[in-house]
């Protein structure tokens, strides 16, 4: 049994429906990178995974057990299994590293305070923080600030983490260090879904690859496969485009 | 001039014009936090809630803020005894000031609801927070540290103008207490040319007060004048 397994997934926003029937699957453990054209409807796929935005049709199992978006306690389980990533980061701006990682532990999940800081300390040392921790978000480069989302999400504890181009707001010097801080968790085993546009990140660290256009998966596979030998005419075109230059 | 000032029996009196003094801070402490909180719970409701709901703050908005302080006072002192209601002078002004403030603290807080990131409310949705939580953690941060300055300023426009109403229902804050006193020896001149002087005292201290407040909680960097 898939560790998550979408089916069939369509959603929209107001009336528009820009997911037309997404389906996939993803392993505990392992990292699945979505790529695609921009407005394919990369970000849709993992904001509807946490109920940002709705899913109309289909459905999502986590462990073999469905989801139903329509129940605000069913969103809210989803919420604790799985966290998301923003591009921009989206950081509370008027507190400090410290309280952007441990407000939701504590305040929304009712964790321990004690056990929460603890853990907060060791998450922001795996992002290389561990001196920021009074820092308010405005007094970081974006690479950092970035860090600080990461250690966030992980704070909850989820099982899936989801990273929407976690690096396309930053400067190319600073791309690294959050690649870094992705690879180190895929090496402990973090179950992972990741958009992204930095190919050869995503061909070194996805045992799966899922490309898709216009809100629907064209194919998908192990990296080598869909990168090398893409079967369809869209994905040859796509990584043709980007792959040159 | 030939005006003969006499500042002996002001003196005198000087502990009944502290009195007044503290009595006007404390009526413009509460009604500032009161019309605060009515302000946060407007403005929410204001920008989430249903139709009617919307239109009921409009209304309460509309009326509080295009009719004067004093007809509202007024209207609590005078009018709702009319229906068996009889608060005494004291609680007919905080109410009247407390709603008053209410009506404008929304307007200016509702600034705040539609200027916070969207984004930020977005990350804390799907960190698991309420409705509720997203405005207790997120939005009253932003308020208070973007309009800080409108609201110090609000505050002590209701600490000088509002408060100063009571002195129309027998209200013994600073205005009322130096009406009744002079009443008594016609040193109008006296009495008033010091109370405008505790007023400048009572506003410098609530500034000094508020800027402090304001740098320790929200990092704000507020000038004093
Ligand atoms: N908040 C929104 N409201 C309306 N349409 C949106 C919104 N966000 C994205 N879209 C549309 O949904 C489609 C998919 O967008 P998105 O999931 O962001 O694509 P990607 O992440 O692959 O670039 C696009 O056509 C985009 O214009
Ligand atoms: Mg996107």
């Amino acid at each position: 049994m898939p560790h998550l397994a979408v089916n069939d997934v369509c959603a929209k926003y107001g009336s528009l429906e820009v997911l037309h029937g997404i389906g996939f699957e993803v392993d505990r453990g392992e990292v699945v990178s979505l790529v695609g054209p921009s407005g394919s409807g990369k970000s849709t796929v993992l904001r509807a995974l946490v109920g940002l935005t709705p899913v109309t049709s289909g459905h999502v199992e986590v462990d073999g057990k469905k989801i139903d978006y329509g129940s605000s306690q069913a969103v809210k389980a989803a919420r604790d299994r799985m966290a998301i990533v923003f591009q921009q980061y989206n950081l509370f701006q008027n507190m400090n590293v410290m309280r952007n990682v441990t407000l939701a532990p504590i305040k929304i999940k009712g964790r321990p305070k004690a056990q929460v800081e603890a853990k907060a300390i060791e998450l922001l040392d795996l992002v290389g923080l561990s001196e920021k921790r009074d820092a308010y978000p405005d007094q970081l480069s974006g690479g950092q600030q970035q860090r600080v989302a990461i250690a966030r999400a992980l704070a909850l504890e989820p099982e899936i983490l989801l990273l929407d181009e976690v690096t396309s707001a930053l400067d190319p010097e600073l791309v690294n260090e959050v690649l870094d801080t992705i690879r180190r968790l895929a090496r402990e085993g973090m179950t992972m879904i990741l958009v992204s546009h930095e190919m050869s990140f995503v061909r070194e660290v996805s045992s799966k690859v899922i490309f898709m256009d216009d809100g629907k998966v064209v194919e998908s596979g192990p990296p080598a496969e869909i990168f090398d030998t893409p079967k369809s005419e869209r994905a040859r075109d796509f990584f043709g485009k980007i792959l040159r230059h | 001039m030939d005006y003969n000032f006499q500042f002996n029996v002001i003196w005198r009196n000087f502990d009944t014009l502290l009195d007044g003094a503290w009595l006007t801070f404390q009526l413009g402490v509460f009604a500032f936090w009161g019309g605060a909180l009515l302000g946060l719970v407007g403005a929410a409701l204001k920008t989430y809630g249903p139709g009617p709901i919307r239109f009921l703050v409009d209304v309460y908005v509309v009326f509080m803020t295009n009719t004067p302080a004093l007809i509202q006072v007024y209207f609590l002192y005078f009018g709702l005894p009319e229906v068996g209601i009889r608060w005494s002078s004291e609680a007919c002004l905080l109410i009247g000031l407390t709603l008053n403030a209410g009506a404008y603290l929304t307007m200016i807080m509702r600034a705040g609801f539609l200027s916070v990131r969207k984004s930020e409310m977005e990350a804390g949705e799907a960190l698991g927070m309420s409705l509720v939580q997203q405005i207790r953690y997120i939005i009253v941060p932003h308020i208070a540290k973007s309009i800080y300055p409108a609201l110090a300023n609000f505050f002590i426009v209701i600490l000088v103008m509002g408060t100063s109403v009571g002195a129309l229902i027998g209200v013994d804050e600073l205005t009322g207490t130096a009406i009744n006193l002079s009443t008594v020896n016609y040193r109008w001149l006296e009495y008033f040319t010091v109370i405008a002087g505790m007023y400048v005292v009572l506003t410098f201290i609530a500034s000094i007060g508020l800027a402090l407040l304001g740098r320790w909680a929200f990092r704000v960097k507020a000038r004093i004048f």
